[in-house]
């Protein structure tokens, strides 16, 4: 018999009680709306993330003090006085895959306009940290080496805090109050940063840059530096040029535990690994949610068959062949799957959506939690929907199909 | 057409063997419209659906057209079935939730006849039955007879070389069933070879040779004009 004659035989089938269709696919629906959900979400993030990272520029290398143990660990790291602008001024002139260095303190300080205010981080920065994190001034200008050398109090700001302090009103020239942890200074607004939203949760646009001169001197009163953002001649020499960074800092502290040196390339592929675990465990788990649907089918099917032995029989009786049988209960049951895996694949697709909607409402600091269906997610649902309802189906059909027929059609 | 030689058949229900045939010789030919009577349980049913090739003989040899059959297995055996024989039953068997039409052409879908013959086939078959009026009717919506008609034109559409009807009156009122037999006779005059299976005496009358059965043997084989 032609295969479109048993897909409609199966079709028939499935027709003729549509609520138990339905109840059986429930099962198949929720387990594949789960897969769909979580690979949209960790795919969605994982190419923000890295995306983001990407436009930082991959040749880009941070220096920092080492991590300190207990639970404070990361406070103290960002406190520790371990740096200085010599130790950059080093680095860029021995090691020879470096292009540039760039010495940044920052604090989370208060800045005051008028009535308004916002607490956000403050940079002291060199002029090199537009090239370096390829993040550039979009109005007025960025700070340059004469601000530097004056001990100048300008400050250029990100997007963000230049809406958030001067709503319509233009920031540049208008002088903020910047308070130190000691004391507060009057700052003059040079210029205002390109928007360049977030990477994981911080927001690049809700900082500030100052002189590090002046944040040295002024503001904290320290001749140390935070960290270093350090840029490799290119992303083929950024191994080298960590390899260099780490003998001459090695040489300096005797104790490697000290700083620690790691690339953007690193921490992308930390995240991105981390990401996918966490992806591959859900997945997991909706799996299990497939196979009690599967489960599921297979009970129905066996109920099916059992209830339509009188058929089976007046189809034998006709002239139908054992593989007719047994291939219209298994489209039968691959149908319900496939049915069920499309429906679980618009359910997970919408889920995915409202998922997106509501993160972004209760975790406004996140932004917007992008979500991606690549077809071949789509394809893989599916795909596995498929295998299920073969898997889970062939042992019904086979029952069906070897069904003696005098018997069959002497049932019920 | 048909020949069976000293065909057996005997069931085993746990420890217990039932011989339900017990050396059945007999021939039929091209044409002919032959009753199987005999009280309940005398082996009529057995009898058909091995004649039919729905069950396997214990021993013995069956021919149909000079084809020996009786060996024959699974596959080979179903498209016999679909092939050469025409069944009608007396629950009427048909697929209760498919229309009139489509249990019709049911046979010739498992023959791989194309969609167009299909249709062409099944209409006539429903036109030598008078049911040409009910193609959309599902078997719910028909009365008895009419179930039955269904039945016979589904048995004929695959113009098979016999027509085999187990107690096909057996579900009907006397007058329907009357209308039944009249049906067959008008087939048996076009051609066609029937057996029908019954044990009324009424239904007997309508074929021109009566083969009797008693505890799995044949009694009598009478023929009439
Ligand atoms: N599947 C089976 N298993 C065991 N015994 C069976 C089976 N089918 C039939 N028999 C036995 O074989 C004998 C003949 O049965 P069969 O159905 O052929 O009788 P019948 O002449 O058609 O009777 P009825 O007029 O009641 O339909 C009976 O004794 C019956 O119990
Ligand atoms: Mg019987």
């Amino acid at each position: 018999m032609k295969f479109t004659e048993t897909f409609r035989s199966a079709l028939d089938g499935l027709n003729a009680n549509r609520t138990r269709a339905f109840l059986s696919m429930l099962g198949i629906i929720i387990g594949i709306a789960a897969v769909i959900i979580i690979i949209s979400v960790t795919q969605g993030s994982q190419r923000s993330i890295s995306e983001r990272i990407e436009a930082l520029g991959t040749n880009l290398i941070n220096v920092s003090p080492g991590i300190r143990g207990g639970f404070a660990g990361m406070r103290a790291r960002a406190l520790a006085d371990l740096f200085t602008l010599e130790d950059g001024e080093e680095i860029l002139k021995k090691a020879s895959a470096v292009k540039r260095v760039v010495p940044v303190i920052n604090r989370r300080l208060l800045l005051q306009y008028k009535d308004k205010n916002a607490e956000i981080v403050v940079n002291g920065i060199t002029p090199d940290y537009q090239e370096v994190l390829n993040f550039w001034v979009e109005e007025g200008r960025f700070i340059d080496y004469r601000d530097l050398k004056s001990f100048r109090t300008v400050i250029v700001l990100g997007e963000g805090v230049a809406n958030d302090l001067f709503g319509d009103e233009d920031p540049l020239g208008q002088s903020i109050v910047v308070n130190g942890p000691l004391s507060r200074y009057k700052f003059r607004v040079i210029g205002v940063m390109q928007s360049k939203g977030r990477v994981m949760f911080f927001n690049f646009d809700d900082q500030a840059f100052i002189p590090i001169s002046t944040a040295q001197k002024r503001l904290f009163h320290t001749k140390y530096v935070q960290n270093f953002s350090i840029q490799a001649e290119s992303k083929e020499t950024t191994d080298e040029a960590i390899e260099e960074i780490d003998a001459i800092l090695y040489q300096k502290f005797q104790d490697d535990t000290k700083y620690s040196i790691s690339s953007q390339e690193q921490l992308l592929s930390t995240m991105s690994s981390v990401m996918q675990t966490f992806a591959i465990m859900l997945v997991g788990i909706a799996g299990i949610s497939l196979l009690v649907g599967g489960i599921g089918i297979m009970n129905i099917m066996l109920v099916s068959v059992t209830e339509r032995t009188r058929e089976i029989g007046i189809r034998m009786a006709v002239g139908a062949k054992r593989v007719d049988i047994l291939l219209q209960f298994l489209w039968e049951s691959v149908l319900l799957c496939l049915i069920g895996g499309a429906v679980g694949v618009s359910l997970g697709w919408i889920g995915s959506k409202i998922i997106a909607f509501i993160g972004s409402r209760v975790l406004p600091d996140m932004g917007a939690l992008p979500t991606v269906i690549s077809p071949e997610a789509i394809l893989l649902a599916l795909g596995f929907a498929t295998a299920v309802g073969l898997f889970f189906g062939i042992y019904p059909a086979n029952k069906a199909s070897k069904l003696d027929p005098v018997e069959a059609l002497r049932y019920g | 057409m048909i020949q069976a030689i000293n065909i057996k058949k005997v069931y085993t229900v746990g420890k217990v063997e039932i011989a339900a045939l017990k050396g059945i010789s007999l021939e039929i030919k091209e044409g002919e419209f032959v009753s199987i009577t005999g009280s309940s349980g005398s082996g009529k049913s057995t009898l058909m659906h091995i004649l039919g090739c729905l069950d396997r003989p214990t021993s013995g040899k069956l021919f149909l057209d000079d084809k020996e059959v009786g060996k024959l297995k699974g596959n080979a055996l179903a498209e016999i079935r679909n092939k050469k024989i025409g069944f009608v039953f007396q629950q009427f068997n048909l697929l209760s939730r498919s229309t009139a039409f489509r249990n019709v052409e049911l046979p010739l879908v498992y023959a791989g006849v194309n969609r167009r013959e299909r249709a062409e086939r099944a209409r006539i078959a429903l036109e030598k039955v008078e049911m040409a009026h009910r193609l959309y009717h599902r078997p719910s919506e028909l009365s008895g007879g009419e179930g039955q008609r269904i039945a016979i034109a589904r048995a004929l559409v695959t113009k098979p070389s016999l027509i085999l009807a187990d107690e096909p009156t057996g579900n009907l009122d006397s007058k329907t069933g009357e209308g039944i037999l009249e049906l067959f006779q008008k087939l048996h005059l076009q051609g066609h070879t029937l057996i029908v299976i019954t044990h009324e005496r009424y239904v007997s009358e309508y074929a021109e040779r009566i083969i009797h059965l008693k505890d799995g043997l044949i009694e009598q084989d009478e023929r009439r004009n």
